[in-house]
């Protein structure tokens, strides 16, 4: 009977509310649920560390237009196949700026396969919109955000002293700061040298220095002076950058050329090419002249460098103080380029020991690399007096051992690295001599803008040098014993005018008084170009006081091409990258030469 | 917690011991010892449940880690007992004698993992993997990119950029980062 009935029984659910969702086909999703990627395309980078961790292959970069590279921006946006994305979200969870999210959205029909491979972001969809969804959680990464920490020199130990402040890492501290490298390869472009960064990175993961000296020496003969003092602006790129602390590429370049012995970098880098024939003469031994010398001599040319100082480096030796720079380090540098037979003649000035002419007539082609050793005045009252001096000129001193009365106080005009140079190292002289520092630092930029690292600017107060920002410099006052007092200054209103022109305005009811024994100005350099003798300097093209080149560093005078400092503005790094760019022009015309012969 | 631990002490020889909240702990046991212990809690001390069986890869000290988590309700609160086994031979002593849902546990890390449990029910049948021909995917060696590009065509159409090279094709036109 009552499984007759039954059936029946069941009729009275009927009436009951229903316990199913009243439209299932509309029903959202949980909010964590992992639906569809969005995208937000003005903050994503491009770096493909999505594509990368996606184990599915499921993650294409591709261009997009309205979006081209740019330091630290590839240009690239990743776009996504469905077909293969299995919604795991570890690209959310990678992604190196936070762009990448995932909506609730995981319905989605469309009779076209091809529609469910989009680029999130640029692809308008209906969830682009959408609050919910899987965001990667507050403070968790993949990476570390942290940079391992450097051991340097406390400030009470290194004043008295021009030991190099910076230890450099150990194997296991490099090893753990390779690691947090994501290999995206955005900060090649920016390096003016286009270094191989991941690559080298990679090998100090891998251990093997060896590969990495081999691959430091493919873009850079500078590796253990831009290990220490390159301006480093890879590090701006670095993928890490946007939310944590830039991978510390400098050092870790530093770290690998401090593992390989002196002569095991001579092999790997190996022997000069073939004789040529060709001469090439360089003027400069410094970065640019001596990378060009590197590349000239590995493609067999005979190349000679000539130097008017007592050693080549040219700034890094003469301008870099040896706390940040020291001389070994550069020399290990100068010794791999003259094991390849680059005769470098230092004490020799052109114009001077040899003439312009001559070299042009005994060389088949000549690089002029002068740098900018010529310090500019401000040329305010007082500044002709004998103890206002030139910050270059005293840091060539420095550098060449040359006795100077060290002032009890001095007062440095500039906001650059060469004013912190400068500043920083008479102070250690003043500590040596008279056991007390005063230095008193006076700039017309204010802190926010100041051109000096921000190390620099840090370790500089640690030293107990004062810096004084935005501070206009009016007089070197003078008394009537004709000696320096001090320097007067104004506070700067602003120092461009509304034309981008630079015309600083003062507040004159602001006033300062310096004192000290001397003044050292510290604005800016120049060429010394008077080598070049009169009818050269005719010939010459020039470009607002710099000699005009090509993109490839050729002046207009068919014979001599010009590289670093001197034509591009001080960058140790960029002096490197000029020398390869007038190596491979140089290498060039000689090959055209050579055709036309045959 | 620390009582019920001191006793365990006295009668099993026990390893490394870790204190997660007063009312979890882990204890790390040889192989031999996890069926009397396990036993032990269930029978005497009121870990009636067996809450979850796992296994870890520590591909680096080339061992594999089964975790037998068990309930005592009475008092809320759970032991994690943790075995290490050699990667290279890491058969186990089956358990779904004491509690049936182990041979289902048992089965999952057969096919994940390959550790075989003798004698559990339906071990060697499929679980979720169907004609499965890789090494267990949730050994740290398989390599799911591979595998994934090795047994699944992509759709035409595809096709990637590399960023780096992007930048040096797309950027030397405009005079480098000079």
């Amino acid at each position: 009977m009552r499984d007759v009935l039954s059936p029946f029984l069941a009729w009275k659910n009927l009436f009951r509310d229903p316990v199913s969702i009243r439209d299932p086909l509309n029903r959202e999703a949980a909010p964590r649920y992992r639906g569809f990627h969005k995208n937000d395309v003005e903050k994503c980078i491009g770096c493909g560390t999505c594509e990368t961790i996606c184990q599915n292959g499921a993650i294409d970069m591709v261009p997009v237009d309205g979006f081209d590279p740019k330091n630290g921006d590839s240009g690239l946006r990743p776009r996504i196949d469905y077909g293969r994305c299995c919604w795991c979200a570890l690209c959310v969870d990678v992604c190196m700026t936070g762009s990448l999210t995932m909506s609730n959205a995981y319905k989605w029909v469309d009779a076209d396969p091809d529609a469910f491979r989009f680029i999130p972001g640029v692809d308008a969809k209906s969830w682009d919109g959408s609050e919910h969804g899987y965001v990667c959680a507050e403070g968790h990464h993949l990476t570390a955000l942290e940079r391992v920490p450097m051991d340097e020199m406390e400030p009470e130990a290194r004043i008295s002293n021009f030991d190099e402040i910076v230890a450099g890492y150990d194997v296991a501290r490099a090893k753990l700061e390779a690691d947090r490298c994501v290999s995206c390869g955005l900060c090649i472009a920016t390096c003016p040298a286009h270094m191989a960064i991941p690559q080298y990175i990679e090998a100090v993961r891998d251990g093997d220095y060896e590969r990495g000296v081999a691959l430091l020496y493919e873009t850079n003969p500078f590796s253990n002076t831009c290990g220490r003092v390159c301006t480093h602006k890879c590090e701006t790129a670095c993928a890490v950058h946007n939310e944590g602390e830039a991978i510390a590429i400098r050092w870790l370049k530093r770290h690998i050329m401090d593992q390989v012995p002196q002569e095991k970098v001579r092999e790997i880098v190996g022997k000069p090419g073939p004789a040529t024939g060709r001469k090439v003469a360089i003027v400069g031994a410094g970065p640019a002249g001596l990378t060009a010398a590197f590349d000239l001599a590995k493609a067999g040319h005979a190349v000679t460098v000539y130097e008017t100082r007592h050693a080549a480096g040219g700034m890094t030796r003469y301008g870099i103080p040896e706390y940040r720079l020291p001389y070994d380090a550069l020399d290990r540098d100068v010794d791999v380029i003259t094991s390849l037979g680059v005769d470098i003649r230092c004490d020799t000035r052109i114009g001077r020991d040899v003439a312009m002419a001559d070299l042009h007539a005994a060389n088949d082609a000549v690089v002029l690399a002068i740098g900018l050793h010529l310090g500019r005045s401000t040329r305010i009252p007082g500044s002709e007096h004998a103890q206002v001096k030139k910050a270059v000129d005293l840091l060539r001193q420095i550098t060449d051992g040359e006795a100077f009365d060290v002032p009890k106080s001095a007062v440095v005009i500039g906001g650059g690295n060469v004013a912190m140079d400068i500043a920083r190292s008479l102070a250690r002289l003043q500590k040596q001599i008279h056991g007390k520092v005063d230095v008193t630092v006076t700039a017309l930029e204010d802190l926010p803008h100041f051109l000096a690292d921000r190390e620099e600017v840090k370790e500089c107060g640690e030293e107990g040098i004062p810096i004084f920002d935005a501070r206009g410099p009016q007089q070197i006052v003078i008394d009537d014993a004709g000696r320096v007092t001090g320097l007067r200054t104004w506070r700067v209103k602003s120092i461009f005018d509304d034309k981008g022109r630079f015309a600083p305005s003062y507040d004159e009811s602001d006033e300062l008084f310096h004192p000290a024994e001397m003044v050292i100005e510290a604005i800016g350099q120049a060429s010394d170009v008077s080598l070049l003798g009169e009818a050269l300097t005719e010939e010459l093209a020039w470009n607002r006081g710099r000699i005009a080149i090509d993109p490839d560093g050729r002046t207009s005078v068919p014979w001599l091409w010009s590289a670093g400092d001197c034509v591009a503005g001080p960058d140790v790094v960029h002096a490197v990258a000029d020398g390869h760019r007038v190596a491979a022009s140089i290498a060039a015309v000689f090959a055209e030469r050579s055709d036309a012969r045959e | 917690m620390r009582t019920l631990l001191e006793s365990l002490k006295e009668r099993f020889p026990l390893g490394p011991i870790t204190e997660q909240r007063p009312d979890l702990a882990f204890v790390t046991v040889e192989r031999e010892t996890l069926r009397p212990l396990i036993v032990h809690l269930r029978d005497r001390e009121g870990f009636t449940h067996l809450v979850l069986l796992t296994a870890v890869d520590w591909i680096e000290e080339n061992l594999f880690q089964l975790t037998y988590l068990v309930h005592d309700r009475a008092n809320a609160r759970d032991i994690g007992l943790r075995v290490m086994l050699p990667r290279d031979e890491p058969e186990m002593e089956s358990i779904h004698d004491l509690w049936p849902t182990a041979a289902t546990y048992q089965r999952e890390l057969k096919e994940m993992f390959g550790i075989p449990f003798p004698g559990s029910p339906r071990l060697d049948e499929e679980f979720i993997l169907e004609g499965w021909v890789d090494i267990p995917p949730y050994r740290r060696d398989f390599d799911t990119l591979k595998f994934a590009e090795e047994n699944f065509e992509h759709r035409a159409g595809r096709g990637t950029t590399d960023p780096a090279t992007h930048m040096r094709e797309r950027m030397a036109t405009q005079g480098g980062s000079k």
